[in-house]
């Protein structure tokens, strides 16, 4: 029981994470229809820019979160700006390509920025990184922290969603552009929102992630992967899909380690996400979706 | 057919008069009566500069006092750096541009295993005599390539090495956790062989992925068995994530490193939680640290030569290595020649280098000349020591 629950505890807060960038990946699919390859890039930058605000200048962690997600909001807007609208009349896979190059741009500018600063970079971290004894049950308060402040961060994207205009906007175009556009929403604008606020969303999760992980300029494809594969696994237009698929990915990830060998860690998550994929090619919750209809 | 054996001896002749003066050019492309042009290729940017930028330091240092003195035979070292972005094809072209654009005498260099190694056929066709300053990929070194010798230690002297220290360590369960990367195998099969042979069945034999954010499954699997020594086979990034979780899951085993992670300050920085590294040892290719008062004329010399830089052990790799260069250098003569480095090269023995763990040794037969690692360790709070030095054999 007590190996189950350190598993548990590990893989949800992996999962978050994971959840997290899957979420600015299908908030930009779902509004655009291309997935975003720099989606772990633009994560990646908005980490050391959380570093250079919080350990090289002094600042209290709040305001390097805040810098994180409004440093991603811009980038955001900048990969709109130069990856997507200027090349909006070619076909998908020349804005996918974009987006593949706009990663290789971003982790040769963190390269050139951050990369003689060390190899890895440590993050300090959120709490004391001392566990706590809750009976047997060992706490790692740095854990909890990523874990509570993704949970915070997910709550806080579902009441833009659902309560603010531009969330609803938002959600006006993903399901129906051109009746969108008939009532006079700027679609380049809900494009440009988009992007920002998914970028803004890695942003957070990479200040999350940064204590936990190191910060090094090609650690961004590792979590696009793991963040992308939660979005497959989810459905690649679901908001929720993409909560669950990340946790599912972590869970599996971590208990796969834990019971059957840790050289199952990477690949027990692609195992399941292809067993998914063939019961509902459009993600798990898609068949949740059907019986609801 | 009637061979025309006259013809044929005339065109033989004729093509060794023509040949020899190519073949003796090639054998002094990049000398001049009063310099010897030396090349170096490794990381000049991205996070493989440690191996590459800061040990080529270490060599201009060396050269510059050298030059300082005289040179050697009365020709100064010209030294010219190219970046290999620790790319195997990127170390490609760094080596051919060095030997046939800049036309060098020979090479001193390589930080990054898989790049250097990718470059050794490029050097071998060339015939171009090169020492090795970082890179410790078995391949490279194995089998012999006639020109390429290495300073730097190789995975499977360090594999062994590893091995010894946890018998010297008297560790009664010993456990594994690697990588199966190109850099990870390297090592691990090394490894595995090494164990084989000394008898030791481990405990446990865990994986990480060099992009890993939680070893809690590692942790939790290896304090099941009990192991109270683990080696590891990771890169600086997983190996934190290992330390930190095996600090927060109450492991605290004897953890093993190599010069993957061969910074303990760095590292206790990285891993960031007390007390997380108190029983982390590792390996160096040096047996100094850098704030070792013995490191203080190097220091100076460094720290003018490169203001803001700081001594590191990876300009000590680049001076140790450069000194063994110069002393072959040396040995072969004011008439030098490519082939009469390579002969020097394979001659030293015994030869004391103010860094390395032991005297340097190459042999014809054994290109690998450095087999001394050194072990260093970090109290908490403390600074770096030099526990011991393990003669590989």
């Amino acid at each position: 029981m007590l190996l189950f629950s350190y598993l548990l505890l590990g893989g949800l807060t992996s999962g978050a994470l994971y959840s997290l960038v899957a979420l600015g990946l299908v908030v930009v699919n779902k509004s655009t229809g291309i997935v975003n390859f720099a989606q772990g890039e633009l994560f990646m930058f908005c980490g050391f820019l959380a570093w250079t605000v919080h350990v090289q200048f002094g600042l209290a962690y709040p305001f390097a979160f805040l810098a994180a997600i409004a440093g991603g909001f811009v980038l955001g807007v900048v990969t709109d700006r130069v990856a997507f609208r200027s090349l909006a009349k070619t076909d998908v896979v020349g804005l996918v390509l974009a987006t593949v190059g706009l990663a290789f741009v971003l982790r040769g500018s963190a390269r050139m920025i951050w990369g003689g600063k060390g190899d890895y970079l440590s993050f300090p971290p959120i709490t004391s990184p001392e566990p706590i004894m809750v009976g047997t049950i060992m706490i790692v308060p740095q854990q909890m922290a990523a874990l509570a402040g993704a949970l915070v961060i997910m709550l806080a994207f579902a009441a833009f969603f659902r309560f603010s205009r531009a969330g609803k906007i938002m959600r006006a175009t993903a399901d129906n552009a051109k009746a969108a556009t008939l009532v006079g929403i700027s679609i380049q604008n809900v494009y440009t929102l988009a992007f920002g606020t998914g970028a803004a969303i890695a942003g957070a999760a990479a200040v999350l992630a940064a204590p936990l992980s190191l910060l090094y300029p090609d650690m961004g494809f590792a979590f696009f992967i793991k963040g992308f594969a939660a979005a497959v696994l989810g459905g690649l237009n679901s908001l929720s899909g993409a909560v669950v698929g990340g946790l599912l990915v972590g869970i599996v990830e971590s208990m796969a380690g834990g019971y059957i060998h840790s050289n199952m860690m990477e690949v027990a998550p692609f195992v399941l996400i292809m067993l998914v994929l063939i019961v509902c090619p459009t993600g798990i919750l898609s068949l949740y979706k059907a019986r609801d209809v | 057919m009637k061979l025309d054996l006259k013809g044929m001896s005339a065109w033989c002749i004729a093509a060794t008069i023509l040949a020899s003066p190519c073949a003796f050019a090639q054998e002094r492309t990049g000398l001049t009566a009063t310099s010897i042009r030396i090349g170096s290729f490794g990381a000049l940017t991205g996070p493989g500069y440690l191996y590459g930028k800061l040990a080529m330091n270490g060599i201009e240092v060396v050269f510059d006092e050298v030059n300082a003195a005289g040179g050697i035979n009365g020709r100064k070292l010209e030294f010219i750096r190219e970046d290999d972005r620790c790319d195997p094809a990127g170390a490609i072209g760094a080596a051919q541009k060095l030997i046939y654009q800049d036309q060098v005498f020979a090479l001193i260099g390589g930080g990054c295993s898989n790049a250097t190694f990718a470059a050794r056929e490029t050097i071998e066709k060339a015939a171009v005599p090169f020492l090795v300053v970082a890179s410790v990929h078995d391949g490279i070194t194995t089998p012999p390539a006639p020109t390429i010798f290495s300073t730097a230690l190789t995975s499977t002297i360090e594999s062994k090495a590893q091995v010894q220290y946890a018998i010297d360590s008297k560790a009664k369960k010993i456990a594994v956790v690697s990588m199966r990367d190109s850099w990870g195998r390297a090592r691990y099969t090394p490894l595995m062989d090494e164990l084989k042979a000394k008898g030791i069945t481990i405990v446990a034999d865990e994986e990480m992925s060099p992009d890993a954010n939680d070893a809690t499954a590692q942790v939790l699997r290896l304090k099941q068995t009990d192991a109270d020594a683990v080696i590891m086979v990771l890169f600086p990034k997983p190996a934190a994530v290992f330390a930190r979780d095996a600090q927060k899951l109450g492991y605290k085993p004897l953890l093993i490193g190599q010069t993957g992670i061969g910074d303990p300050a760095a590292f206790e920085d990285q891993v960031g939680v007390p007390g997380a590294t108190a029983k982390f040892r590792t390996i160096s290719m040096v047996r100094y640290t850098p704030n070792d008062p013995e490191m203080e004329k190097w220091r100076k010399l460094v720290e003018a030569k490169f203001p803001g830089d700081r001594l590191s052990v990876f300009n000590l790799f680049g001076i140790g290595s450069a000194q063994v260069l110069v002393e072959a250098l040396k040995r072969a003569g004011p008439d030098l020649t490519r082939e009469k480095l390579v002969a020097a090269l394979a001659s030293i023995h015994d030869f004391p280098v103010d860094v390395f763990g032991a005297p340097i040794t190459c042999t014809p037969a054994d290109h690998r000349c450095n087999k001394s690692p050194a072990w260093l360790a970090k109290d908490p709070s403390g600074p770096v020591k030099v526990l011991s030095i393990t003669r590989v054999e």
